[in-house]
């Protein structure tokens, strides 16, 4: 079914929440950069994401037909996975929390959370830019 | 989770850091005082830090797994050092004993300043972590527009 929004916005916003999720864990680790016993908490989706991306590409229902609707992609299918720094360390000081890590996940984080609110920014201009033209 | 739930782990952060600060600068300020209100030379005073979870009794039944993970930071508490007193050899001293001897703070400067400095990096680490959560937001504000 085609409607008019894009499945990749879908998509685009349900990257946007769990790189918020993210960016919440990061900021959590670094409050407690000097608390002791506490270990650095992790979240990864990137595996999944793909995962899920390519098992709609492959189809999982099979289409016998070209005019059978194909499956649409379904942002909700997967989740982010939770890690909690199990290994135990005994380290003098205060540098459980690894601060150059923190910081340099979450530059990444906020980068690919900026352009991402572009390309989200950029689909409904093109919308806004199709309604507006094609009535004239 | 949302936006405001970063703000405040950051805020946690700052004011858990500020009061480290206070208790640093507080021990290199009495690095000489021999006299306290408890009697005795000051005592050196160090902060614990304990992690907090972010909830109120609300927001406990709704929050998701995840959520619960969140850790904020919070002093538990001033506590004080308990290495014994640096004895200077000072007959002239009001506070010496009958040895002459004077009982001083062992507040080792150097020792404080590199906690000075670890401090005001965690600080800049956090106001950072705040910085860019608030670009994150304007970024998102500016999807609808």
């Amino acid at each position: 079914m085609k409607s008019l929004f894009d499945d990749n916005i879908q998509l685009t916003a349900k990257v946007l929440d769990l790189r918020l999720m993210r960016q919440n864990i990061v900021v959590s680790n670094l409050a407690n950069i000097k608390t002791p016993g506490y270990r650095a908490r992790r979240l990864e989706f990137e595996e999944k994401l793909q995962a899920a991306l390519d098992l709609e590409k492959n189809n999982k229902i099979t289409r016998t037909n070209e005019k059978h609707l194909p499956v649409r992609f379904n942002p909700q299918k997967f989740g982010p996975d939770f890690f909690k720094d199990f290994e135990p360390r005994v380290v003098q000081g205060e540098d459980r929390v690894d601060l150059d890590k923190e910081m340099a996940i979450m530059a990444k984080n906020t980068m690919l959370y900026n352009a991402l609110t572009q390309v989200l920014r950029k689909n409904f201009e093109g919308l806004k830019l199709v309604i507006s033209e094609g009535g004239k | 989770m949302d936006f405001m739930t970063i703000l405040d782990i950051g805020a946690s952060a700052l004011s858990a850091e500020r009061t480290h600060l206070n208790v640093i600068s507080m021990n290199l300020a009495n690095v000489n005082t021999t006299q306290t209100a408890e009697g005795g030379p000051y005592r050196r005073k160090t902060v614990l830090f304990k992690a907090v979870p972010l909830e109120t009794p609300f927001s406990r039944e709704m929050q998701t797994a995840l959520d619960r993970e969140l850790r904020g930071v919070q002093v538990k508490a001033v506590v004080t050092d308990k290495r014994p007193f640096k004895r200077v050899y000072d007959p002239g001293h009001p506070d010496a004993d009958a040895d002459g001897y004077v009982n001083y703070p062992d507040i080792n400067a150097v020792e404080e300043m590199a906690n000075l400095m670890t401090a005001l990096r965690t600080y800049e680490a956090n106001v950072s972590a705040i910085t860019t959560a608030k670009t994150m937001f304007n970024k998102a504000l500016e999807i609808g527009r």
